[in-house]
């Protein structure tokens, strides 16, 4: 019956101690040890020329089996992707003032109403043809920013970001999603990934958690 | 929304998902030459041959296309496949297991190289250390080859795995005693 390797022996394997840092009644163990694992064998492998070939193959036939993308869906994508745009305006000073005047009015208006308490969970608000407006709640004290991520925007954890409602620790955006299944995370400070707390969740196969919402015509399901 | 990309080995791995996803699947052929032979060898020391290595990379590729829109940060795609081929690797241990049929029985077994200095000794001992590897539990083996054969760092396994270093560590002395007994005729 063999015994196993000594503790420093193990340790010399690891590559934490020398050989020479051994005491010399254990040097003839490490030699041993060392010569096992100085057998592993660290030549590349290469897999057959074929392989690139089969895989596009499998590729190509998965892409087409998929639904294919409407020409309205893919009008209403690039109407709904974001992009940075200049815009140069020539003033009079007065109607700055006089604009800057009626948004503090109008914001002075806004919350002075009670504000509607936010259910948790995406919320459908409204919808066209192929896309349903999908709210996004997510209460979130202390944090600095809030955004959602998920299949519909290719995980893409700047593209959506939440609102806070004032200083009540809740945030909030509205988003048009496709009709069919989605799954998405709130990104909070740009970092951490949370589920949604009022929506189903789904391992990813990863030993993560994403949150689940289904939308259809006639709005979003949990 | 196009992703216009120069030279193939110019493009992020990020910048060919984000093409892919867009509607270029002829792009994730990039990604198919970047990886296929990066984490062969991972695959035919786990699996114990190269034929059944060759299938779980195939798999993954097709696998980490089906799933693409789930990775959630493009540009660690590398780390992102490399999970799904090392969630094969495992799955395909299991079946085997399940079906009693270990790989070190099967024809295919690949061979050691053969050494230029003609060390027979060497080379035989090289062939029961592969044999060896296919007996420890799939945890075990997997912290051998990531460390003796990839040559990676326990911090660096932790990073892939999710393993802790402590665990790792205690998975790889438990491997060195096993193999130690397997391997005493070569000793």
């Amino acid at each position: 019956m063999t015994t196993g390797y000594h503790p420093l022996v193990k340790r010399l394997l690891d590559g934490e101690l020398s050989l020479a840092e051994l005491p010399p009644e254990l040097r003839a163990e490490g030699e041993e040890a060392l010569h096992l694992v100085g057998v592993a064998d660290r030549t590349p492998v290469a897999l057959s020329p074929a392989l690139e070939e089969r895989v596009m193959a499998a590729v190509r036939h998965h892409a087409a089996s998929r639904d294919p993308v409407s020409p309205g869906n893919r009008a209403w994508r690039w109407l709904n992707t974001p992009r940075d745009v200049e815009l140069r305006l020539r003033v009079r000073p007065w109607t700055v003032w006089a604009g800057a005047l009626a948004a503090a009015a109008a914001l002075a208006l806004l919350l002075g109403r009670p504000a509607p308490q936010p259910m948790p969970g995406p919320q459908a608000r409204g919808s066209t043809r192929d896309s349903v407006l999908v709210r996004f709640v997510l209460y979130a004290p202390g944090a600095h920013r809030v955004a959602v991520a998920g299949t519909f925007n290719q995980w893409d954890r700047g593209a959506a970001p939440l609102v806070p409602a004032g200083r009540s620790g809740v945030w909030t955006t509205t988003l048009a999603l496709p009709v069919g299944q989605h799954q998405y995370a709130f990104v909070v400070d740009g970092a951490r990934w949370v589920v949604d707390p009022g929506a189903p969740a789904v391992d990813d196969g990863f030993g993560r958690r994403n949150s689940v919402v289904a939308v259809t015509a006639h709005g979003a399901q949990l | 929304m196009g992703v216009l990309l120069g030279l193939e080995g110019e493009a992020t791995d990020a910048e060919v998902v984000r093409a892919v996803l867009a509607g270029d699947v002829e792009r994730y052929a990039v990604l198919v030459r970047r990886y296929r032979d990066r984490y062969a060898r991972y695959a035919s020391r786990m699996l114990g041959s190269r034929d059944v290595a060759e299938d779980a990379v195939q798999d993954a590729l097709v696998r980490a296309f089906d799933r693409l829109a789930d990775c959630r940060e493009p540009h660690k795609f590398a780390g992102w496949l490399f999970l799904i081929l090392r969630n094969r690797c495992f799955a395909e241990k299991r079946r085997r297991q399940r079906q009693e049929r270990p790989l070190d029985s099967a024809d295919e077994m690949f061979a050691a190289p053969d050494r230029p200095d003609g060390d027979y000794e060497q080379v035989e001992r090289a062939h029961a250390l592969e044999r060896a590897l296919q007996h420890l539990t799939p945890e075990q083996r997997e912290v051998f080859v990531l460390k003796h054969t990839e040559g990676l760092a326990y911090e660096e396994i932790a990073g892939v795995t999710g393993a802790t270093v402590a665990s790792l560590k205690m998975r790889m002395h438990r491997a060195y005693d096993r193999l130690r007994e397997l391997m005493k005729e070569h000793l």
